[in-house]
């Protein structure tokens, strides 16, 4: 299956709960620590998020999301670790460059809110068949032409890349350098983008054509064939979060008066 | 089932000064196969998509003349509503994916939940589709994952689950290999004899006249002749219109073989073997 989601179907209890839980949770996750302003509370969401992910047997598909922000990540440690304005205190040196200790935990800060988030879009994402959550949003009145559009593209991405290499290897097999020094690429560019622009805008149209002949755009109203991804918990899940979210509110606010 | 007229139709193609269909009239009765004929340009696809009502519902530009399906003008009904009626299966199989469902059974489905069928209604009619089409073993399957002939398979299933009148098949072979157009013209001699009326666009000749009832030669957007696809292939003019008759009619011609009552070249291997016969009674060197 070529597709660009980052579902997997593990059959567990995560797979079937509400993707509106879900999005309630990535919610709660970022508004939570953000609201109380503590550290362990990110920490707290951190190790939820993870348990979550061990538990919908998904955590290690998450490593290779995180790695990708480490560089990013590495990049605030050491920039903020020797640069931050509030730098008093070296911590530690690597040869000529010397870290400080208010840099660094500032850093920590940053890093524990971009994991936090990272982690609890995870849990949404690699839980969630895209068509399921748009099918509930369009349930819900939701848009069906911009649900299309959403989960297309985890389809229709994947085989526009496909016809762009068959185009890559077509002009290849004409003579065409792709390959090399990069004033040969942006040569090789040219005749290759007019091709997959005209292509792209030809397949647009005659996809256009065959949703509305299917009834796409009738003022009908929807029925579904398969039935709403809900389990019996999504409805306390969803008065849970939302709580939590007010009771970190009321708490800071208490916090800020005391 | 319904009938279909055309009154002096004429369209054409915004920004242009030809006319893409120029004063075509015919009437085709219910559960009739049409096949299309004539050379590229010579505005089939045109008359299929003013049959659908994408002209000029969808493709603006000058329109005179009408459509009608019964007594509903084409013209007047929203593409969204007339496909209820009428089902359009296009050339691409790839761009008839719809890439919005994760199986074949959904990807039928995208009509029927359109139109708002109950849920109940909706599998029945989709395992009715799948089974015509033989296509039951595909069923969670990924849509991107077929061959292009299973894919144009799903597409016409997708078509004839939405339980139209009529069904419009543009080259729906023109992009597959061998095997895909076989597989889809079995799917279309299922269809045959459901009482659906079908108007199928085809290059391929001897395909057009084993099906067709009646066959319609255009040419540059004109309507030249309306008739059985006996009388249309053993027409002298043919090839002036870009057309080269079955691979029988041919031999028909070369050998001087006519069909008794009509007068008329043999088109099928059939209609060949029966001429050939009472040509040449039993004796072998006929056979």
């Amino acid at each position: 299956m070529k597709t660009i989601s980052l579902y997997v179907d593990k059959g567990t209890m995560l797979n079937k709960i509400a993707p509106e839980s879900k999005i309630w949770y990535v919610i709660a996750a970022i508004t939570i620590p953000a609201l109380m302003g503590t550290r362990w509370a990110g920490i707290v969401l951190i190790a939820v998020s993870a348990a979550l992910l061990l538990y919908g047997k998904v955590l290690k598909r998450t490593l290779p999301l995180l790695a990708v922000s480490g560089f990013v990540l590495l990049t605030v440690l050491i920039i903020q670790g020797m640069f931050w304005w509030g730098n008093e205190t070296p911590l530690f040196a690597l040869g000529p460059a010397v870290f400080y200790r208010e840099g660094v935990n500032y850093a920590l800060g940053i890093l524990i809110n971009i994991i936090n988030i990272l982690m609890s879009f995870c849990v949404l994402i690699l839980t969630t068949k895209p068509s399921d959550m748009m099918e509930n949003f369009v349930r819900r009145g939701f848009s069906p032409r911009f649900g299309y559009v959403f989960i297309s593209v985890f389809q229709i991405i994947p085989q526009m890349t496909e016809t762009m290499s068959t185009i890559t290897d077509a002009q290849r097999s004409r003579g065409m350098e792709t390959e090399g020094s990069l004033a040969v690429r942006i040569k090789a560019f040219i005749p290759l983008i007019a091709p997959v622009i005209m292509s792209s805008l030809i397949n647009t149209k005659e996809r256009a054509l065959a949703l509305e002949v299917r009834g796409f755009n009738s003022r009908k109203k929807k029925t579904f064939l398969n039935d709403e991804v809900k389990t019996a918990g999504d409805r306390y899940i969803q008065i849970a979060l939302p709580v939590l979210i007010i009771a970190a509110a009321v708490w800071r606010v208490t916090q800020w008066l005391a | 089932m319904a009938s279909l007229n055309i009154e002096h139709l004429k369209y054409k193609y915004p920004g242009t000064d030809r006319l893409a269909l120029n004063d075509i009239s015919l009437s085709i009765e219910t559960g009739e196969f049409i096949g299309i004929i004539g050379r590229n340009e010579s505005g089939k696809s045109s008359l299929c998509q003013a049959i659908a009502g994408l002209i000029p519902n969808f493709y603006k530009g000058a329109y005179g003349g009408k459509v009608l399906i019964d007594d509903i003008e084409v013209k007047k009904v929203p593409v969204d509503e007339l496909c209820e009626t009428v089902g359009t299966v296009f050339q691409n199989p790839f761009n008839q994916v719809t890439g919005a469902k994760a199986t074949v059974y959904e990807e039928i489905a995208f009509g029927l939940e359109n139109m708002g069928v109950p849920k109940e209604e909706m599998i029945r009619r989709i395992d009715r589709a799948m089974e015509l089409l033989d296509i039951s073993k595909y069923r969670d399957r990924y849509p991107f994952d077929l061959s292009g002939g299973q894919m144009q398979r799903m597409a016409i299933a997708g078509v004839i689950a939405m339980h139209p009148q009529v069904i419009i098949l543009d080259e729906p072979t023109s992009q597959l290999d061998p095997q895909g157009r076989e597989e889809v013209f079995q799917a279309v001699q299922k269809l045959c004899g459901q009482g659906i009326t079908i108007i199928l666009v085809e290059h391929n000749m001897e395909k057009i006249a084993q099906y067709s009832n009646r066959v319609a030669l255009l040419d540059a957007g004109t309507l030249i002749d309306f008739d059985t696809p006996q009388k249309i292939f053993s027409r002298v003019d043919l090839e002036q219109y870009g057309v080269e008759a079955p691979v029988y009619t041919q031999i028909g011609k070369r050998l001087n073989l006519t069909i008794e009552d009509t007068g008329c070249y043999p088109v099928t291997l059939e209609e060949a073997k029966t001429v050939l016969l009472r040509k040449g009674g039993n004796d072998p060197v006929w056979l």
